[in-house]
């Protein structure tokens, strides 16, 4: 079944006219700092202020044309890790593997390589992702 | 040709109004003075449109989620139910189902009313699943009947979200569209963990609110059970030399079953000689708290619209039965999405919380009920 859900999410919706906003301020923005060089070749006076502007008019536009092309949305669908841990109820034997349909805490499976009794599960969890683990952090 | 506004500045240059250096200024000038007539004439418009946005933009995830869910519950019956016929005018017909609550206007008997309505809409959806996958087993049936009621949540929240959203770009009602801006994050997380819950039934995961069964499951591994109400089991144990009726939902399908039905023909059947009652459930966490965690309390740990707690509160009251919880806390998130290795670390502490409490508010010789609440999916016994 999962095959579905681990397609990469439909796109983020990005508006058309904000990209043209954003396309047309990189544009105007190295304009501007074009017009700074040549300035500065015939005159050779720097305007310090329009600089500052134009590069962080480049700054901004760069970055927000990079968002755009951001990761794809989240929809929650995605496959998470989920690990199903066997034991042995005799002996000492444990063993973690990757979850399989079907499995379900206390189902007994496989024989113990050690003692050859059943084992069963006695675990299925998943592993909290980097950034939930970031979150659940705070400093109070 | 003259430039006609340069000849303009050049006229009120000659006349002294203004310098050539000064125009730049004036147009400023000029156009701060348009800015700020607009914003106080348009200003709370634009406000709208900015707010109206934003909420655009998680009404357009919010669809795609609610897509995503109903594709997901298809291919599911398809797969495990294998249908002669295409389910999916059925399943679309069953996302659109409606539950009308009982009359409140007249309260006597509600409980009973409530009950009975929540028994046929249990009865309606089972058979619904039934029809549409023919193959699937039992487990898998009551998984089944899981994802299509978070795929129905998901196209609910949709469709409620986006009745508000035209309803504040009709009315243009800034009190309409702020509050639902203000409460969209809350909206996107909880539709998020529905999203993980579809993803976890589908598969047939425990969950983080099964994390009562699971402890109910730990304490009567290995010993003898019998259905006592519906899909309910219960087993007589021994914990710390007291005798102990230790329930929880059939599983490992995503059951709730009657818990209170449970408890509450134990304790006739015992004639009220029980001790103490121990229910043990997830309990929403704080921020700040972390998932796992154990606390104790005292009451009915029964979540839910009620009809249980009500019937514990009641048999516990006849025959004066102390009524202990123990609970496992987690994220509203965490309770329908795979459970975390936390969460079942936290069901190691519950047990030994359990054995604590019963060595000190009891005597060896005793008789105690111990119930685990929740979604059984996932965890057998």
């Amino acid at each position: 079944m999962g095959k579905p859900a681990q397609r990469i999410p439909a796109a983020r919706r990005i508006s058309s006219f904000f990209m043209i906003l954003v396309f047309v301020m990189l544009i105007l923005s190295v304009a501007a700092m074009y017009q700074v060089i040549e300035a500065y070749r015939s005159a050779e006076t720097l305007d310090f202020t329009n600089i500052v502007l134009s590069l962080s008019a480049i700054a901004i536009s760069v970055y927000m044309l990079l968002q755009l092309r951001a990761k794809p949305l989240k929809l929650g669908f995605e496959m998470q890790e989920v690990s199903t841990a066997i034991e042995c109820q005799k002996c000492d034997y444990e063993n973690t593997r990757e979850f399989k349909r079907g499995d379900f805490i206390f189902k007994r499976v496989e024989q113990c390589p050690k003692c050859d009794e059943d084992t069963i599960i006695s675990s299925i969890y998943r592993k909290p992702e980097e950034k939930e683990k970031k979150k659940e952090k705070p400093r109070f | 040709m003259h430039n006609p506004i340069a000849t303009a500045v050049q006229v009120l240059a000659t006349l002294g109004m203004f310098g050539q250096e000064d125009s730049l200024g004036w147009i400023f000038q000029l156009i701060w003075i348009l800015v700020f007539v607009a914003f106080m004439f348009y200003g709370q418009r634009i406000q709208i449109t900015i707010m109206l946005k934003e909420i655009e933009g998680s009404l357009h995830k919010l669809r795609l989620m609610r897509n995503r869910g109903r594709g997901i519950a298809i291919a599911n019956i398809k797969e495990l139910g294998k249908p002669n016929e295409d389910p999916t005018n059925r399943v679309d017909r069953f996302l659109e189902h409606v539950d009308i609550g009982p009359v409140s206007l007249d309260p006597v008997g509600i409980i009973q009313r409530l009950e009975h309505i929540i028994d046929v809409r249990d009865i309606r959806f089972k058979d619904e699943v039934r029809t549409m996958a023919p193959e699937a087993d039992e487990t898998q049936m009551i998984n089944l009947t899981n994802v299509l009621e978070a795929a129905m949540a998901l196209n609910q929240i949709y469709k409620i979200i986006r009745h508000f959203y035209l309803q504040g770009k009709k009315t243009l009602s800034i009190y309409i569209v702020m509050q639902l801006q203000m409460i969209m994050p809350l909206v996107m997380k909880q539709t998020l963990a529905l999203a993980n819950a579809l993803r976890a039934f589908t598969l047939g995961h425990p969950i983080g609110d099964g994390v009562g069964a699971l402890v109910a499951a730990k304490l009567m591994h290995g010993s003898e059970k019998r259905e006592i109400a519906k899909d309910i089991i219960v087993s007589d144990v021994t914990v710390e030399g007291r005798k102990a009726y230790v329930l929880k939902a059939k599983g490992p399908g995503g059951n709730l079953g009657k818990p209170g039905e449970a408890i509450k023909q134990i304790l006739e059947e015992n004639e009220g000689k029980i001790s103490m009652a121990i229910l043990i459930d997830a309990q929403q966490k704080l921020e700040g708290e972390n998932p796992g965690d154990v606390s104790e309390g005292i009451g009915v740990a029964i979540g839910g619209p009620g009809v249980e707690k009500y019937k514990v509160e009641e048999i516990a009251t006849k025959y004066k039965v102390p009524l202990n919880a123990v609970l496992i806390k987690e994220d509203i998130g965490d309770a329908i999405s795979t459970m975390r290795k936390e969460i079942i670390d936290g069901a190691e502490i519950a047990v030994e919380r359990i054995k604590q409490l019963i060595r000190e508010k009891t005597k060896e010789g005793d008789t105690v009920i111990i119930a685990g609440i929740g979604n059984t999916m996932g965890i057998g016994q």
